[in-house]
């Protein structure tokens, strides 16, 4: 597992003065750090930790997030961590454009789904993140979804890689 | 022989237009009139941060066109004088111009309305010292003079960044950025906090003009390339995660009541609030050159 700390990766990869993320220079700067640290193994869950962040802009939001999931989240699994409001306001609209989507927990432990899918998907890893790991039959009980629909909705979150699934239960990306 | 050009009593957006049209010679000047120009700024009363912006950019212009160094009268009222001082104005104005008038010493006050100086942005780091900067002196001041929630401050050193990554990216030549604040008089009535930047770059036109100019056929110009960049989301650049700059700080300031006004060569396009009372659109402009913009967010709760 890789765990980023996103102020340690600017400061070593761009300036050791700032504690912004901001223009596309810094950000191609950072996301390439950020490759440079993931572990070879794809299955493991690599956390990018924005706590130490003060702010982020669109620039920077494109590169970090939205092209490492484009060139890596078909691969691997990201959780982001330690998001504020403001950074959310700088990811969606990147997650949106580029049709992405990336689970976030916030210090609470509280999981969220970052990007758009279809309703039945948001339900099954809402269901999933509040209860824990379930097979496809309790998704569609507990949703009153078609089992067909509940496994559709599962399938959609896991080739999105923000579920993982594993002898037929599926469970919601989490960092213990 | 010296042109005249005349620099409005009252310089900000809203007279920019008079003052493009004075520059570029109301008609009698053109690309063949090298004479030397005279901003007489004698009469000044008050200058908007965009409008000193304007006056540097002008200087800027004719520097980069190797064009003989022009005069500029300063403003004959003291109090005047010493605020373009005190903006940061003065320092880089006598790079571009002969300067008649004595420059006033003025020492920093640490006013709480020059929120950032007038500072030149050439690079990506130059970004970075100015949103630096806002973070540090003046989330505080956003936040306890004008009311803004952290959201909405985090907010504004967003659409800093964007609004000057824009001459970074693609200007082709540096630019300028200033943040101060003031009383918004016109139907507002309350305290705002403004953002100008500008440079004499290439402008929209130019550079969309590879990627855009056959979509729009005969309708490509100034305005048409101000349609695609700041309504379309259209970047000279064909990764699809560009050309969101814009279009999050318009996100930023409808959340917020602000205003986002661009101009760009002979048009002008503006995001305009209920407060205000400006058009969105304003085409066949006076010339100017480069890109001029304006951010202005209104305070809240007064």
């Amino acid at each position: 597992m890789a765990w980023i700390d996103l102020k340690d990766v600017l400061q070593r990869s761009v300036a050791g003065v700032y504690g912004d993320l901001v223009t596309r220079r810094t950000g191609q700067a950072v996301r390439c750090s950020i490759e440079q640290m993931l572990p070879p193994t794809d299955s493991d869950l690599d956390i990018i930790d924005f706590s130490t962040v003060r702010l982020m802009d669109h620039s920077c939001a494109d590169e970090i997030v939205g092209k490492l999931l484009l060139q890596h989240g078909q691969a691997r699994y990201f959780l982001l961590v330690g998001l504020d409001l403001s950074h959310v306001d700088a990811i969606a609209p990147v997650l949106e454009r580029h049709a992405l989507v990336v689970v976030a927990q916030d210090r609470a432990g509280t999981l969220q789904l970052l990007g758009t899918l279809p309703e039945p998907a948001l339900r099954a890893f809402r269901l999933l993140a509040d209860t824990g790991p379930a097979e496809p039959h309790e998704v569609a009980a507990r949703l009153a979804l078609s089992p067909a629909a509940a496994r559709e909705a599962l399938e959609t979150l896991r080739e999105h890689h923000v579920v993982r699934e594993q002898a037929g239960h599926y469970q919601a990306l989490r960092c213990a | 022989m010296t042109r005249v050009v005349e620099v409005p009593p009252h310089f900000d957006d809203r007279s920019f237009d008079q003052f493009a049209m004075s520059y570029g010679g109301g008609g009698g000047g053109g690309e063949g009139d090298r004479r030397r120009l005279l901003f007489d700024a004698h009469a000044a009363q008050w200058a908007s941060p965009y409008g000193l912006l304007g006056l540097l950019t002008a200087g800027q212009a004719l520097a980069e066109q190797n064009r003989e160094r022009p005069l500029l009268t300063l403003p004959q009222d003291r109090d005047v004088l010493h605020y373009w001082t005190r903006t940061g104005f003065a320092e880089h104005a006598e790079v571009y111009f002969e300067l008649h008038g004595r420059v006033p010493r003025v020492q920093a006050r640490g006013d709480s309305d020059v929120l950032l100086e007038v500072t030149p942005v050439r690079g990506a780091d130059d970004v970075h010292e100015v949103v630096h900067h806002i973070q540090e002196r003046a989330a505080t001041i956003l936040t306890h003079e004008l009311g803004l929630e952290a959201p909405a401050t985090m907010g504004f050193g967003m659409a800093l960044s964007e609004a000057c990554q824009n001459i970074v990216e693609h200007a082709g030549t540096g630019g300028w950025v200033a943040v101060q604040t003031y009383t918004w008089r016109r139907r507002l009535g309350r305290r705002v906090v403004v953002i100008a930047v500008a440079d004499a770059g290439v402008g929209f036109r130019r550079s969309l003009e590879a990627t855009q100019a056959k979509r729009f056929g005969d309708r490509w110009g100034d305005a048409a390339a101000l349609e695609a960049a700041m309504i379309q989301g259209m970047s000279r650049f064909r990764d699809p995660g560009r050309g969101q700059g814009l279009a999050g700080i318009r996100r930023y300031l409808n959340r917020w009541s602000g205003k986002l006004s661009v101009r760009s060569g002979t048009a002008r396009m503006a995001m305009v609030p209920a407060w205000d009372d400006d058009v969105p659109l304003a085409d066949q402009l006076p010339f100017f050159p480069g890109t001029q913009l304006l951010i202005i967010v209104p305070a809240h709760g007064e």
